[in-house]
């Protein structure tokens, strides 16, 4: 049964649809029941929509024991298409270096002061070019987990807490795990000092694919050190949230809410040649020497195709 | 092995059911249960030793039973209904220790095993989503049971660390759910309508009653030494279980929780929730059950998923469900 199109004839079928429950609660069904009953009446658009809603109030939706809930990252996929598309014409380079199958541990540079998109753009990459596209988990700040809203919306979406044993975890089980060793020093620099890279913290990324034997994919993502370009920091604002930094961009926070409308310009992001380390073996993570060389040579390489995508891209932001 | 059995703390719920399972099994001789008050339970065959943990009688009374295996499970998450928080820190750790104190002039004991709690990992937002053993004190020791739980932990390491030929085994447990158990968080459950933390979706993983003791009794014959987790595999979103559960949930911005849970369940009987709850249920927090099914070879029957499943389908067909029929018409009469 297919139910009418077009806008009189959706608003008929609603009022039919309202008819309905009212019929049903006075023949003493209670209101849940009753718009249940009703629910055929609406036209065939709406009613998908509204049985998939139902499914999701009923609790009929998967859930990782991580708290990845795949429903829901589809349903926020149309916004973070529309960024990747229109917003940043992300051009994404190498895709194929990422593994179909099994573990392996993506490392990129980390920007974007008051959101960082990275992660989200990386995976847009992986769901739409990748011929065997699957969904990566995040490393995410630990203070994002401290936030209401936030914390929720990025575990939904695959993200974790910047803990050593998530990512063992994850890697264990043969899943794409996204880290930026550059953490909030990444996030932090300045517009003037974007592409430079950050240390890489302790190189516990390197111990985390030692231990696994997960390949390191190094990826170098341009366009996301222009989005809010950081030209101060709010020092009480951050003592009073307790954020790691309150950045100050050219529109934020003087536009309020349109300060965080990141700034269009052109991406491109280079998914490397993954490093194998499995010729080391787990008991290398010891290896403090090893952990820098490897550290070391994983940033050089990321530095390296920073500036030669720089350079392919052009101009920032046309 | 373990033939000769005494549970400290017979009265609660879990020494109780242990209790009951010890007497249906022929290759134990003797059981005794010690507490301050008698357990509500029937038991048969348990000998039944009338002593407070506190008090240091328990160091002369628990050599004369002779002992071979010693199970605590006294230490109390929460106050029992009108009395006050303090008293559990007296109960949990001097308690543990004069039992420890007695423990040390027994000379027959062979085993040790404490039914103690994942407390001590505490709900931190940015903590590891599994928590394995080893990681036990690096969180921050926020809330009175978490300090207790870590103090009694620690006083339990030091004795198996100079007794080694006692086999001392801490069990970590997850918060239980079971039709059967009355707690703040089965009771907060159970509210028609559930205030929960606007924002915040913790994670959870609520083990079955059934697996708590069936645990507890695999801890008993295993030989394994140190702590192990005792959880369901997998974890689920508070948001999901009362979705699945058909309940209602009030999201309250979190700093009002505390008090309008206070308001809400003394005025629905469920009293209120204590400080670890609320963090609980706000953060949440997952354990990792390896070694529990590896080493002492228990492997939960229900998941995450399936105990709050079995949970709600036997808590509902004992209750009458909300009239929302009733309170529609009853709310469309104050709108008139």
């Amino acid at each position: 049964m297919s139910g009418p199109q077009g806008g009189a004839p959706t608003a008929a079928a609603l009022a039919d649809f309202l008819r309905e429950v009212r019929a049903g609660i006075e023949a003493g069904l209670d209101p849940v029941a009753a718009a249940r009953g009703a629910i055929p009446r609406l036209p065939a658009r709406l009613r998908n929509a509204v049985e998939a809603l139902a499914r999701r109030w009923r609790g009929e939706y998967r859930e990782d024991k991580w708290g990845f809930d795949e429903d829901f990252a589809e349903a926020a996929f149309p916004l973070f298409e529309f960024l990747y598309e229109v917003w940043w014409r992300v051009d994404a380079v190498g895709v194929r270096n990422v593994p179909a199958h099994g573990r392996a541990l993506l490392v990129a540079n980390h920007a974007g002061s008051i959101f960082p998109f990275d992660a989200s753009m990386m995976t847009m990459a992986l769901m739409k070019e990748h011929p065997l596209p699957r969904w990566p988990r995040f490393m995410v700040l630990d203070w994002a987990f401290s936030l209401p809203f936030v914390s929720t919306f990025m575990r939904r979406v695959g993200g974790v807490p910047a803990a050593p044993q998530n990512a063992l975890a994850l890697l264990a089980e043969d899943e794409l795990v996204m880290v930026f060793p550059e953490g909030v020093k990444g996030t932090r620099k300045p517009f003037s000092e974007r592409y430079r890279l950050q240390r890489f913290g302790r190189g516990g990324f390197v111990e985390v694919a030692l231990r696994t034997g997960a390949p390191i994919v190094p990826v170098a993502v341009v366009g996301s050190e222009e989005i809010y370009p950081k030209v101060g920091e709010l020092d009480v604002a951050a003592r009073l949230t307790g954020a790691p930094f309150v950045p100050v961009t050219p529109t934020f926070p003087w536009l309020g809410a349109l300060g965080l409308i990141p700034l269009p310009s052109k991406w491109r992001i280079e998914f490397c040649e993954p490093i194998d380390l499995s010729e080391h073996g787990p008991e290398a993570a010891h290896d403090r020497g090893l952990v820098f060389d490897i550290s070391e040579r994983v940033r050089e390489t990321i530095q390296e195709r920073l500036y030669a995508n720089l350079v392919a891209r052009g101009a920032p932001f046309v | 092995m373990a033939r000769r059995v005494v549970i400290v703390g017979v009265a609660t719920h879990w020494g109780a059911e242990l209790a009951r399972r010890l007497e249906r099994d022929p290759q134990v001789e003797y059981v005794a249960g010690i507490d301050d008050r008698e357990p509500a339970a029937d038991l048969e065959r348990t000998e039944f030793l009338h002593a407070d943990i506190r008090n240091p009688v328990l160091a002369r009374l628990l050599p004369a039973t002779e002992p071979d295996t010693v199970v605590h499970c006294g230490i109390l998450w929460y106050p029992a209904p009108g009395k006050p928080a303090r008293a559990l820190h007296e109960i949990n750790v001097i308690g543990t220790l004069q039992l420890l104190a007695a423990c040390e002039r027994t000379p027959p004991l062979e085993r040790i095993v404490v039914r103690g709690s994942a407390a001590i990992y505490g709900c931190e937002p940015a903590a590891p989503l599994f928590h394995t053993e080893e990681l036990a004190g690096r969180a921050p020791l926020r809330t009175r049971f978490q300090r207790d739980v870590a103090e009694l932990e620690g006083y339990f390491e030091d004795f198996a660390r100079r007794r080694p030929q006692v086999r001392c085994t801490m069990l970590r447990f997850q918060p239980e759910i079971g039709p059967d158990l009355d707690a703040p968080l089965t009771r907060y459950l159970r509210l028609p309508v559930v205030p929960t933390q606007l924002g915040f979706d913790p994670r959870l993983q609520l083990l079955h009653a059934e697996d708590a003791t069936g645990a507890l009794l695999a801890a008993l014959r295993a030989d394994v030494r140190g702590p192990v987790n005792v959880a369901p595999s997998g974890a689920l979103s508070l948001s999901r279980i009362l979705r699945s559960a058909g309940r209602l949930s009030l999201p309250v911005p979190h700093p009002l929780f505390e008090p309008a849970l206070g308001r809400l369940g003394v005025e629905l009987g469920a009293g209120p929730l204590v400080a670890d709850a609320v963090r609980l249920l706000r953060y949440g927090r997952g354990i990792s059950n390896r070694r529990l099914v590896e080493e002492v070879g228990y492997r939960p029957r229900f998941d995450a998923e399936a105990a709050v499943a079995d949970f709600f389908e036997k808590a509902d067909s004992r209750r009458v469900s909300p009239d929302l029929g009733g309170l529609f018409r009853r709310l469309a009469g104050v709108v008139r």
